[in-house]
């Protein structure tokens, strides 16, 4: 056995190395934490500068008015509120049932070839850049039907939600114990009994979660709409059921004429107010910036606390 | 005995109900694969006439790239080198910041600090694109990129070789692939920090341990343990971050400038694959031209399906780096 | 208590059956007095506190140099939190606090300003689980020196392959010193972690329950490198395994929890190996030497 003794003992104890050693690692610590701060100037530039701008122009007329022409003053983006309402109802109506009944497929099911498949389709969904949604959008229902149309715009928004539920509905079910799911089989409960009524809830809180990030995101889009819902400055819900074609032809003139036409949203309003020479334009651009974010905001802080209450509330505090 | 058989007949008619309901889970199932695939195809199916025309020229790099709607003539390399440049040069700016971040929250912050820091991290990615658009044209250029786009102008646009990078006056208004890159650079940096800081999460505490038990620093075992620990990790965020980037639309086209003029600057204006599939498809006439943006569309659902496939592999790679459990 | 079987050396120790393991005593050596004088490692009155928790209380302990001590004790005793606390691993964790002192060659350790990186030089440790970095073996052991400015390749030759020879591993990896480390075997991946520990010339090497995870083979090579390394340094070892305390320690610590209430982990008893477990002064020790509990 060789000893320290045998070979020449090279001293490792050292003097200004130590120093050295402490000074650079303060100092990169210090560099990670002003780097996060430096990340976080840009959020709290964008919020404050929409919240001034956006804020001078914003009043009641706002959201209640439909579009002034141009060069006039005033006016509101009725129609885009309206369009951004009907375009996420028809999107998680289109997404949710589909994904959440699929992602109970995935979950129980991870090994299988169809399993594997589905999650690897899910993850190439989830980095479609979102014009190419549109794209697709396009080809599938556009070219079909003839005309844009805010049902072609729910489509498009609704594959983009699709992977965010699919994803997070199969985590919120693997977390349900499966003692759940075989205690109400083993009870004689069908499959699909137990699903709805055994997992479902037990994975309701996380399932919300995901929907209403999921929803952040399609109310926030502009890109898949461009050449789908296109945009529309009459569109007004209001006018449509005044006008009476419900006791002509039933309520489903109302849908159809609320689906079939193009529609407005607010990131599509801003996009195109924001290139327009008027002043009156640019002024409301900040003003709808300041709806979509307080929008997109609300929602995030929503969903955040949603799972703030319900750990709390598992957690007995 | 009839009670029982009752029983058995209703359990049968209940349970008839398990065929159908896996039947219908298999087929939302097979349906999210078909929609994947069906994106594909239809990408492929409407642009076949400009691949056909075109070719693979269609997305070469070269020198006499042209964008003529009148002529049909279509040639999509400046938007190929626009979207690479701004998307590559974003991520050279992000990389950085968002390890800075990464580390910062899952070694460094308090954990009072963690979920808030990094809950406001994430709400950057929040922001739409159009309103990172919006507050860029006003804001962003005239403040940010005017000044810095003129000092990189001065600065490196007469040394030889980065002068073709670098050249070319900065519009006055600011709008460039430069504004592209920061804009992309801001928008990524929440991507790529949230997957690297769960890398980081994710590596065993022993490794760090026996680092500083070695007498090392919290630096040095970052440093020098855990990020070659979560390398391919923290590669799988940085193309994840890439990938966005590529397919980022609003906020580049109200930022870039539109235009296809050849200069390779970053500081002249450009035009991205998204970009002119945004500002033109709309408007479109000629069939060629629909397809040839289509065309431009499918080379971009592939580069990110590329992409989006390594970065999850790689990810996956560092979960599955356990320490070897002890054998005989 | 009259167990009491005296081996000459560890080849005996080997051809004994594994399945009831006998409670093996070795003879006491005889200890030079200057050596008795000298004690490496002191704690004096020390606490420690996780948050409110006193996780350990009031701690009177000396371990003499170039000796090895084990503690041993049931689950939970504060063991290992005690072994952690002498290189500061402790401090890793928010909310712990320290009363008293641990003394290293008569400085204490917890004296607010003292240089931890230094302490952690000083005072080496292996874990329960091998924990090799991902590199190559080479580098795993180059590791510490290289953070201490060893720069060229020939002293970085010198200190890996002399660590790896104290380690008792040079043999099986001269060839392989390129390959990653983590692909060894459990039980050379300990003494790879073992060699690591040792190239930044520590005084006193920490061990908790360093064999634990390993198999009876991978066990008997580590605690006969106990027993050479012991010679250069002082060895603590932390273990649940009372005959392997008996085997390899010189000296042996006691700890128990004071009650179900507080749970905080005490010193019991403290003595010579061969004393502590053939004649226990206190009834615990010899309800927990005996098996009765724990």
């Amino acid at each position: 056995m060789i000893t320290l003794a045998t070979y020449p003992v090279i001293v490792l104890r050292s003097g200004t190395g130590y120093r050295r050693r402490k000074t650079t690692n303060v100092l990169m610590l210090v560099i990670t934490g002003l780097l996060t701060l430096a990340a976080l100037i840009p959020l709290f530039w964008i919020i404050s500068y929409v919240l001034y701008k956006g804020g001078q122009y914003i009043n009641l007329a706002f959201f209640t008015q439909m579009p002034r022409p141009l060069g006039m003053e005033g006016g509101g983006v009725l129609h885009a509120i309206e369009g951004t309402l009907v375009l996420t109802l028809l999107a998680a109506l289109i997404a949710i049932p589909p994904g959440v009944i699929a992602a109970f497929y995935v979950a129980y099911n991870p090994n299988k070839p169809l399993g594997v498949a589905v999650r690897f389709g899910t993850d190439v969904l989830s980095g479609v850049p979102s014009i190419v949604i549109g794209l697709f959008g396009y080809a599938l229902i556009v070219k079909a039907q003839g005309h844009y149309s805010a049902l072609a715009g729910g489509v498009a928004l609704a594959i983009l939600m699709l992977p965010t539920i699919i994803r997070t509905t199969e985590e919120m079910i693997k977390l349900v114990p499966h003692t759940l799911r075989e205690g109400s089989l083993a009870l004689g409960a069908p499959e699909w009994k137990t699903a709805l009524s055994v997992t479902l809830p037990a994975a309701a809180n996380g399932i919300i979660t995901g929907f209403l990030l999921g929803l952040a995101r399609a109310s926030g889009e502009t890109a898949p709409l461009l050449f789908t819902a296109l945009g529309n400055e009459s569109y007004e819900i209001g006018r449509i059921i005044n006008s009476g074609i419900a006791g002509k032809q039933g309520i489903f003139a109302i849908l159809d004429r609320v689906l079939d036409q193009p529609v407005d949203s607010l990131p599509l309003t801003l996009w195109k107010y924001a290139q327009q020479p008027f002043p009156e334009r640019i002024s409301q651009s900040w003003a709808v910036a300041l709806v979509l974010m307080l929008i997109v905001l609300l929602l995030n802080i929503v969903a955040r606390l949603w799972v703030q209450i319900q750990t709390n509330r598992l957690q007995g505090k | 005995m009839k009670i029982s058989s009752v029983a058995r007949n209703l359990r049968r008619i209940l349970h008839y109900g398990d065929r159908p309901w896996n039947a219908l889970t298999m087929l939302m199932a097979s349906g999210v694969l078909l929609l994947a695939l069906a994106i594909g195809w239809l990408l492929l199916r409407d642009s076949s006439q400009a691949r056909a025309a075109f070719g693979w020229q269609f997305i070469l790099p070269t020198r006499d790239a042209s964008w003529n709607p009148v002529f049909d003539k279509f040639q999509a390399w400046p938007f190929i080198y626009g979207t690479l440049l701004t998307s590559l040069a974003a991520l050279v700016l992000a990389i950085p910041v968002s390890l800075g971040i990464a580390i910062f929250l899952a070694e460094i912050s308090p954990a009072w600090l963690r979920v808030p820091l990094g809950w406001m991290v994430e709400l950057l990615a929040a922001i739409p694109s159009v309103v990172y658009g919006l507050w860029g044209i006003f804001v962003f250029l005239p403040g940010v990129v005017t000044p810095i786009g003129k000092f990189l102008e001065n600065t490196f646009g007469k040394i030889p070789g980065l002068a073709l990078l670098f050249q070319g006056p900065i519009p006055a208004s600011g709008a460039s692939r430069l504004a592209a890159a920061l804009i992309l650079a801001i928008m990524i940096i929440p991507t790529i920090a949230a997957v690297s800081r769960d890398v980081f999460l994710a590596i065993p505490r022993a490794q760090r341990e026996a680092s500083l038990a070695l007498g090392a620093t919290q630096w040095e075992t970052i440093w020098q343990v855990l990020i070659p620990y979560g390398l391919s990790g923290i590669l799988g965020a940085v193309i994840l971050g890439l990938g966005r980037a590529l397919g980022e639309t609003m906020a580049v086209t109200m930022v870039i400038g539109n235009s296809i003029e050849g200069s390779p600057s970053l500081l002249r204006p450009g035009y991205t694959m998204a970009s002119i599939i945004a500002n033109e498809f709309a408007e479109a006439v000629s069939k060629l031209h629909t397809q040839s943006l289509i065309g431009i569309g499918l080379a971009l659902f592939v580069m990110t399906l590329l992409l989006n496939s390594a970065a999850r592999f790689l990810v996956w790679q560092v979960a599955r780096r356990t320490p070897q459990e002890a054998r005989a | 208590m009259d167990v009491d079987m005296k081996l000459a050396d560890n080849i005996a120790m080997r051809n004994s059956s594994v399945h009831i393991p006998p409670l093996i005593v070795r003879e006491a050596s005889p200890i030079p007095e200057s050596d008795l004088m000298q004690n490496k490692i002191e704690l004096v009155d020390f606490s420690f506190y996780y948050g409110k928790f006193r996780a350990i209380g009031n701690i009177n302990l000396a371990m003499p140099v170039h000796k090895i001590t084990a503690i041993i004790g049931p689950s939970g005793c504060g063991k290992s939190t005690l072994l952690r606390a002498i290189n500061r691993m402790n401090d890793l964790t928010p909310g712990v606090r320290t009363e008293g002192q641990i003394l290293l060659d008569g400085e204490d350790l917890y004296q607010p300003g003292t240089d931890v990186v230094d302490i952690r030089r000083r005072v080496g440790m292996v874990f329960q689980r091998p924990n090799p970095f991902p590199k190559s073996i080479y580098d795993n052991v180059a590791y510490g020196p290289r953070l201490y400015g060893v720069r060229r390749k020939s002293e970085l030759d010198m200190i890996v392959e002399g660590s790896l020879q104290q380690a008792a591993l040079w043999d099986e990896v001269k060839d392989k010193l390129r390959q990653s480390g983590m692909a060894l075997s459990g039980g050379q991946q300990q003494r790879l972690c073992i060699a690591r520990a040792l190239a930044v010339q520590p005084e006193v090497i920490l061990m908790d329950e360093p064999a634990s995870a390993l198999d009876p083979v991978a066990t008997l090579k580590i605690e006969e490198l106990m027993q050479v390394l012991k010679d250069s340094y002082t060895i603590i070892i932390v273990t649940h395994n009372m005959q392997q305390a008996a085997r390899v320690s010189d000296f042996t610590a006691f700890m128990m929890i004071d009650s179900p209430q507080t749970r905080t982990g005490v010193l019991v008893e403290y003595g010579p190996t061969p004393q502590i477990f053939t004649n226990p002064k206190h009834p615990q020790t010899e309800n927990y030497v005996t098996g009765r509990f724990g």
